[in-house]
């Protein structure tokens, strides 16, 4: 079976800064993928690429089996990518389930599914209570929960998060790990980009680590963090030459 | 599972038959023509102003240059009725058209301008056209068009002994402005334009296909105002360029919706019904001396309610959705 997503040999320039150089990675099915580095290393442009938000100067981005290196951000949301923001954008006008709604309406018209479907994302979700609550009343852990509700709701095969983990309290970030766990276990694939470290390595089967706009070194958790490379990406090189 | 949803709705469609009623009744005992006329015009402008809300205020696309449509649909009444003898109901079906297929070609390039410059774009597009009908012979220019008036006949839509068919009219248009909001609302369209209007990225992201949500707003919006204008000139029997699309009707559409409340099902009827009056009212009574002293009351109270209400009048009404008891700890929590 192909990957569900591939990308090869992606480029990203803005005028003159090179976000990512030569970046080819690939997604399979039913897996949770992390996808790290420090500060500036390109995760939330290959992160966009992949959502759509724009075409890479140069490179092909294939998702299941198809090119949709050009396709327009709805139109990826239709084939099944759904995303999250790391700046939240909730429906600030709309109350939680309205929000939720607007993300079941790619897959139903009818108004009663689509409701019915929401409800039921925002169950496993955990925020049905705060299901007729505007959003913009929302804690920000229940608006990064919204995001992610939001995009379930399209029905996704790949699921992009994008720090839904960063800055939470720990028992919110646990309940979130819980959350990212469950998705997967529904057959959902999930690529998630984290800032911090011991928030991913025990929930992801493969970490992929990009410094400087390229991959670094992609493996399992376990690896990657003993690798003297990525230490010396995360914390200079004077810490890797004991590692 | 959602009764509280489905109970909300039906609630809004009875009081709107209601208050539709009431008013349909209300001819019976008002008799006096001058505040008939009010009547008209504030279900007239009631019902524009629930279209322009369709695109400015769920979609979000601030327009202030819906005169163009109101002026369109008089015009293509007007022209087809006098140079044509076409029936005004078809002039007001093709007035509606016209004004939709224009409303989706100056979309094409509008609806790609961002913030301000959208609005700047609307309210420089309508005094375009408003130049342009000025110099338009065929269109009868500045001096505009009368349309001759023949025995009262609901075919050829003209009253001269009573005001009640265009009251009754009027009403019918508001109803069906309210209507078709209320029914868009709960559809996938309603729910894409305020998505659209909240946060367009995020909405893309949703696979909402924002530019034709855009679109699909400001055809049925121009259409119905286009209806109206068809109306106002039959009402009026004489319109000119500056008479049917002047800058003044963009206000007027506008004005109502952002009072009453914008992008609210309620918003523009309760708008309608608090400033038209008002802006007659105050006109017959402290203008007319030249000073603009009518003007001056009518701005100080839109000023008065926006600093007191600037979310909509319409806000005093609705019942805040109860916040959870406890919201912050026990979501943390959870």
């Amino acid at each position: 079976m192909t990957a569900l997503l591939e990308i090869r040999n992606i480029t990203q320039r803005f005028s003159g800064l090179t976000a990512n150089s030569d970046v080819s990675i690939s997604v399979g099915r039913g897996e949770i993928v992390g996808l790290i580095g420090p500060n500036g290393a390109g995760k939330s442009t290959l992160f966009n690429l992949i959502a759509g938000a724009f075409k890479p100067t140069e490179g092909k981005i294939l998702f299941d089996g198809e090119d949709v290196t050009s396709l327009p951000a709805a139109e990826r949301c239709q084939r099944g990518i759904g995303r999250t923001f790391q700046v939240v954008k909730s429906f600030e006008s709309m109350t939680v389930i309205e929000n939720v709604i607007v993300g079941s309406l790619v897959r139903t018209t009818n108004m009663r599914d689509a409701r019915r479907k929401a409800h039921e994302v925002l169950a496993f979700c955990g925020l049905d209570a705060r299901a007729d609550v505007l959003a913009s009343d929302l804690v920000p852990s229940e608006k990064r929960r919204l995001e992610v509700a939001r995009a379930l709701a399209t029905e996704p095969k790949l699921l992009l998060l994008d720090e839904v983990l960063t800055g939470l309290t720990p028992v919110e970030s646990q309940k979130g790990v819980e959350l990212v766990r469950r998705v997967r276990d529904t057959g959902i694939t999930v690529l998630m980009v984290e800032h911090v470290m011991e928030i991913v390595m025990p929930l992801v089967d493969r970490a992929i680590v990009l410094d400087l706009g390229k991959v670094l070194i992609e493996g399992s958790p376990k690896d990657v963090v003993r690798d003297p490379k990525v230490i010396s990406a995360y914390l200079g090189d004077r810490h890797a030459v004991g590692a | 599972m959602d009764k509280a949803f489905i109970q909300r709705r039906r609630r809004d469609l009875i009081l709107a038959a209601f208050l539709a009623a009431i008013a349909a009744a209300v001819p019976f005992f008002v008799k006096d023509v001058y505040v008939q006329n009010i009547m008209v015009l504030t279900l007239m402008y009631a019902a524009l102003s629930q279209s322009w809300n369709i695109l400015s205020g769920y979609c979000g696309q601030i327009s202030l240059g819906h005169a163009l449509y109101f002026g369109l649909g008089a015009y293509t009444t007007a022209i087809l009725f006098t140079k044509f003898g076409v029936l005004p109901w078809f002039g007001m079906l093709a007035g509606g058209l016209i004004s939709a297929v224009i409303a989706m070609a100056l979309g094409y390039p509008c609806f790609r301008l961002g913030g301000h410059y959208f609005v700047i774009a609307t309210i420089v597009i309508a005094e375009i056209t408003l130049l342009l009908f000025q110099n338009w012979d065929f269109a009868g220019a500045a001096l505009g068009i009368d349309i001759p008036v023949r025995r009262d006949s609901w075919l050829t839509f003209q009253f001269t002994r009573s005001k009640l068919p265009y009251f009754y009219f009027a009403l019918a248009l508001a109803c069906v402005a309210w209507f078709v909001t209320w029914w868009l609302e709960d559809s996938k369209w309603g729910y894409w334009w305020r998505a659209v209007k909240d946060n367009p990225l995020a909405a893309e992201s949703l696979g909402v296909d924002v530019f034709n949500s855009k679109m699909g707003a400001a055809a049925v919006s121009a259409f119905l105002v286009a209806i109206g204008g068809s109306f106002y000139a039959q009402f009026v029997s004489y319109i000119d360029p500056e008479s049917v699309m002047g800058f003044q009707f963009s206000l007027l559409m506008a004005l109502p919706a952002v009072l009453g409340g914008i992008g609210t099902l309620w918003g523009p009827m309760l708008g309608a019904v608090i400033l038209i009056p008002l802006t007659e009212l105050t006109r017959s009574y402290i203008g007319g001396s030249g000073r603009g002293v009518d003007l001056i009351v009518y701005g100080g109270l839109i000023i008065a309610i926006s600093l007191a209400r600037p979310q909509g009048l319409v806000s005093l009404f609705s019942r805040k959705p109860k916040p959870a008891a406890q919201p912050a700890r026990e979501a943390v929590a959870s």
